[in-house]
């Protein structure tokens, strides 16, 4: 099967999952026992204003004739107007997009980075104290709570030594050109190296606390699987033909030992997507994390279904991605 | 059957770590059930003579682990704490196991379009981020334990039911099952007699596996500040609440309830590791 067809068919696939997530986001507003108008407003407004409400957020019309309102609006774009800010809920999910993404990046980097580094230095010295540490690092990694992680690493780094600052994306003062609204990348591409400095130490505690569950992960599969393809008769064989021991580790055997680290990865998208939402929290960051866990705090319930539709659609779509990347690397995946 | 389980534990006990967190996680559940029984002070108790004061280290007897701003016993909190924890993590098992069973075993056994649906629908459920998806369940549902329970437990759900409905397909063209159907039996007899019982194992390796990460869940929740209850003593929240403090170097707030989920989730992941080992030995023999 040809690629584009498997894309395609993939893609069919998605369509039922989209409209059931889709369905059951919509539906959400209305689980929440008492009335919802009530819970969001109370009564803070007058009978007119609430009635306007009430028509505007179509409460007015039958169930099935909301939702399919809402989807075919939603489809277009349009996810409604925020209670409290007055905003298009899609402008406030747009504005705050690019720091999710630009921490989530980081962070998937530094994971990966050096989750492959320890994993492969801890299968070349396996059984030594390198192997031991880097088996413990993992094994704790998994565990911690990321949320904590990033206190402990505030009271050490910012208030004990003042080395990094405490929260938010850029010091006061401090304007980075917007053109992606990736801080780091605009600033290089504008050439303000000392705001580029200024971002990447905003960025450094919340990317490195984001990437620890997702970098002890593939610490372990790295070593796993390396240790695995060590031992293979192709190895024997490059070591028996003088290749220095660095060329055999990192040209021969890392290659097919990342076949299921590739795997890994694409897993862990999710996890640092569910994960920003603590990390933001924790260093006040100002993403699509905190957008929701402030919109639920004031039951700004457009803007909770708004981003609950959007990072989903989002999940669902990364993992289309990383499937094609499979399918790319390893042909016999699209004849399942 | 005995046999069987004495071959568990002895390769369990091989594993040096696994024991070490077997018997911290016993401690755990000790305390979670006489923790209140032996807590020096009220934990929601509020003293604003008492506020910010450290503790052993400063050779605080009173309040050991000192107090947070509002005066409270960090101490008798964490103790507190350990129980909620705990509760929830097993009660999100149990709702998962119920719910789980239930659904994978009708749609493993009954095929056709009821499996069809059902597993349409764990699709769905299971195209959300997880964390997402608890938090929008229990933002929906309101603030409270049992809300919270069920809002962990349904991120769990969907891969439980396939789990069973996987070993289901396998079980369902097994000799005895053909034999009991031969024989009359009726289909609630076949599946609790011979379905069930021959599912359980990975079901109950996978509940084990899932301890730590609800009891992680849980603290989640409680720090975001989402279906659980901020004054409560629950470990998250705790830290949520002395969050703002830090940076007034007020670090024992937090350092405490974030060292306790750490050793709970630590301990009882170890702990699943190593059933899960022992339990695949002994499949392999």
């Amino acid at each position: 099967m040809a690629l584009y067809k498997y894309f395609i068919k993939r893609l069919a696939l998605t369509i039922p999952t989209l409209l059931g997530v889709s369905i059951i986001v919509f539906l959400l507003i209305h689980m929440i026992p008492g009335d919802p108008i009530d819970i969001m407003v109370g009564d803070r407004i007058s009978a007119e204003a609430r009635l306007a409400l009430e028509e505007r957020l179509g409460f007015d019309q039958p169930l099935h004739v909301q939702y399919w309102q809402w989807f075919t609006n939603a489809l277009q774009g349009d996810l409604g107007i925020s209670i409290r800010s007055n905003q298009p809920v899609i402008q406030e999910i747009l504005n705050r997009l690019p720091a999710t993404i630009e921490l989530t990046l980081v962070a998937l980097f530094i994971a990966v980075l050096f989750g492959i580094i320890f994993g492969v230095s801890a299968a070349r010295h396996r059984n030594t104290i390198i192997d031991q540490s880097m088996i413990g690092f993992s094994l704790l990694g998994v565990s911690i709570p990321i949320f904590w992680l990033g206190m402990m690493l505030i009271m050490l780094f910012s208030v004990l030594l003042g080395w990094l600052p405490v929260s938010g994306r850029l010091s006061m003062g401090t304007a980075i050109p917007s053109i992606t609204g990736l801080y780091l990348f605009d600033a290089l591409i504008t050439g303000h190296f000392e705001a580029f400095i200024d971002a990447l130490k905003h960025l450094l505690m919340p990317a490195f606390s984001l990437a620890t569950v997702s970098l002890a992960l593939i610490v372990r599969v790295t070593r796993s699987s390396m240790l695995d393809v060590l031992s293979e008769d192709y190895i024997r064989t490059a070591r028996a033909k003088g290749l220095r021991e660095g060329k055999v580790v990192y040209v021969h055997a890392l290659k097919n030992a990342l076949i299921p680290v590739v795997t890994v990865i694409g897993l862990q998208l999710a996890k640092l997507m569910g994960g920003a939402i603590l990390t933001e929290t924790v260093f006040s960051w100002p993403g699509i994390g905190r957008l929701l866990i402030n919109a639920i705090g004031f039951r700004d319930y457009p803007v909770v279904q708004g981003v609950v539709l959007f990072v989903a659609f989002a999940f669902i779509f990364i993992n289309i991605i990383v499937d094609l990347l499979y399918a790319y690397l390893d042909p016999r995946i699209r004849y399942e | 059957m005995h046999s069987e389980l004495k071959q568990v534990i002895i390769v369990y006990k091989k594993n040096k770590l696994a024991v070490v967190a077997f018997f911290i996680a016993v401690i755990l559940m000790i305390l979670a059930i006489i923790g209140p029984y032996i807590s020096p002070h009220d934990p929601l108790e509020i003293s604003h003579t008492n506020r910010f004061e450290e503790g052993f280290w400063d050779g605080n007897t009173e309040h050991i682990l000192g107090t947070d701003n509002l005066g409270r016993d960090i101490f008798s909190r964490i103790l507190h704490g350990t129980r909620i924890s705990l509760s929830v993590g097993y009660a999100v098992i149990a709702i998962t196991a119920v719910v789980g069973l239930f659904i994978g075993l009708i749609s493993g056994y009954f095929g056709g379009v009821v499996d069809i649906v059902i597993m349409r629908f764990i699709d769905i459920l299971l195209a959300f981020p997880p964390l997402l998806l608890a938090l929008v369940i229990a933002a929906t549902l309101g603030t409270g334990l049992d809300r919270a329970m069920l809002a962990i437990a349904i991120i769990y759900i969907p891969s439980l039911a396939r789990i069973v409905r996987g070993s289901v397909l396998t079980v369902k063209e097994m000799p005895y099952v053909e034999a009991s159907i031969a024989m009359g039996g009726g289909k609630l007899w076949i599946i609790m007699g011979h379905v069930l019982p021959n599912v359980l194992t990975p079901v109950i390796v996978y509940l084990t596996l899932l301890l730590g990460d609800a009891i992680l869940y849980t603290a989640a929740l409680g720090f975001l500040g989402v279906g659980i209850d901020p004054s409560s003593p629950e470990w998250g929240a705790m830290l949520s609440g002395g969050k703002d403090y830090m940076i007034l170097g007020k670090w024992w707030i937090t350092l405490f309830p974030g060292i306790m989920i750490f050793l709970a989730v630590l301990s009882f992941n170890l702990f699943g590791d190593g059933l899960r080992e022992a339990v695949d030995s002994k499949l392999r023999l």
